[in-house]
């Protein structure tokens, strides 16, 4: 006779076999673990709290259907974050259509402001909390266009290789190069924009 | 100034994405130039500070509310999986038998026609008083046929008779 799952104290491997084999509490326990997580990368990709919270139900969906495909390559945390960034990507494609692309994209083939900017020293670490700065990135993550934005998580949050990035993205390598390089260095300024006015 | 080739290629030796001999033609060139040392100063503090400072964002839902609306879903789209390979079976089901009873059809009415079918032209006059058929001789290829219990006419010309 097979013994019981203790869920709480179960590693995540033993619950994953026990959801694929139907076991819907063993599948709560993950989504449990694991929500905040999934939640934060669709708010940190969507900007949106009430989407993010939608796209990430869908994800657990998604997750419960497809539980058999999953092999434990990498681990289910690592696999979940994928179902969910390829959900944002697919929402944030169908937004763009929305939206006028042309003056980013020419930007981009131009140099864009970014590559005017003088280098600067972006160090706000000095005389700021954690939780602070923490909040400041974020802010400026927002004020980023969507397609740096998203390449910047993918690869300093994600670490995901330019390649990787490229084909989840559906662009060159060069795009991504390109866009990355933009996307920090608007960080960058806008970082040690905020040190300065903190000095004054 | 750098140009943007080497401003990329500065990031790619950040970001470990050269091949050995690029990455040390970077190395050497931001060791001799101070504006790419900068540029790759500046590239190397954003990155560590995005990748150890990402906000902590909490799901403002409790466990059980979250939890029960995903087995919702998963039980309603299971619903409505279940139902549609009921209907693709069943239709399935019909597309099996459809072809060989629409075969039998088809082979009835072909047996019935046949049976029915006019022997001879004698048949087509033998009808009741209240029908006449006309068959003019001069203009073989017209007929014409007329019900009072009807109260109708019907004239057949062949056209593609000369």
């Amino acid at each position: 006779m097979s013994r019981k799952l203790d869920y709480p104290s179960a590693a995540d491997d033993a619950l994953v076999k026990a959801a694929q084999k139907a076991d819907m509490q063993a599948f709560e326990e993950l989504v449990a673990r694991h929500r905040d997580k999934i939640y934060a990368r669709a708010v940190s990709m969507m900007r949106n709290e009430e989407e993010a919270a939608d796209l990430s139900q869908e994800a657990w969906v998604k997750a419960w259907q497809r539980l058999k495909q999953f092999q434990g390559e990498a681990s289910f945390v690592t696999w979940m974050t994928r179902i969910i960034i390829n959900l944002c990507l697919d929402q944030l494609r169908k937004q763009k259509r929305l939206r006028a692309e042309s003056i980013e994209q020419l930007d981009e083939e131009l140099g864009g402001v970014e590559r005017q900017m003088p280098v600067v020293t972006p160090n706000p670490t000095e005389r700021m909390e954690r939780g602070e700065l923490r909040q400041r990135i974020d802010e400026a993550l927002g004020k980023l266009s969507c397609e740096h934005r998203t390449v910047l998580i993918l690869h300093e949050f994600e670490e995901l290789e330019y390649k990787e990035i490229a084909k989840r993205m559906q662009c060159s390598i060069g795009t991504v190069m390109s866009r990355l390089f933009y996307a920090r260095r608007k960080i960058a300024a806008l970082l040690a924009g905020w040190k300065r006015e903190e000095f004054r | 100034m750098i140009n943007h080739e080497t401003e990329l290629k500065l990031q790619a030796y950040l970001d470990g994405e050269l091949s050995p001999g690029e990455a040390k033609a970077v190395e050497d060139l931001t060791n001799r130039d101070a504006d790419a040392w900068a540029l790759f100063e500046e590239l190397k503090l954003t990155k560590s500070l995005l990748a150890e400072n990402e906000l902590e964002v909490r799901l403002p839902e409790s466990r059980g509310f979250y939890w029960s609306k995903i087995q919702r879903q998963i039980e309603r789209e299971e619903k409505e999986q279940a139902s549609e390979q009921t209907e693709a079976a069943a239709s399935s089901w019909w597309l099996r038998f459809l072809a060989p009873a629409a075969a039998l059809v088809a082979l009835a009415v072909l047996v019935v026609v046949a049976l029915r079918a006019p022997k001879g032209a004698e048949t087509l006059v033998a009808l009741d008083d209240s029908h006449e058929i006309e068959t003019p001789l001069e203009e073989t290829s017209s007929f014409s046929f007329q019900s009072e219990a009807a109260g109708m006419t019907v004239v057949w010309v062949d056209s593609h008779r000369e």
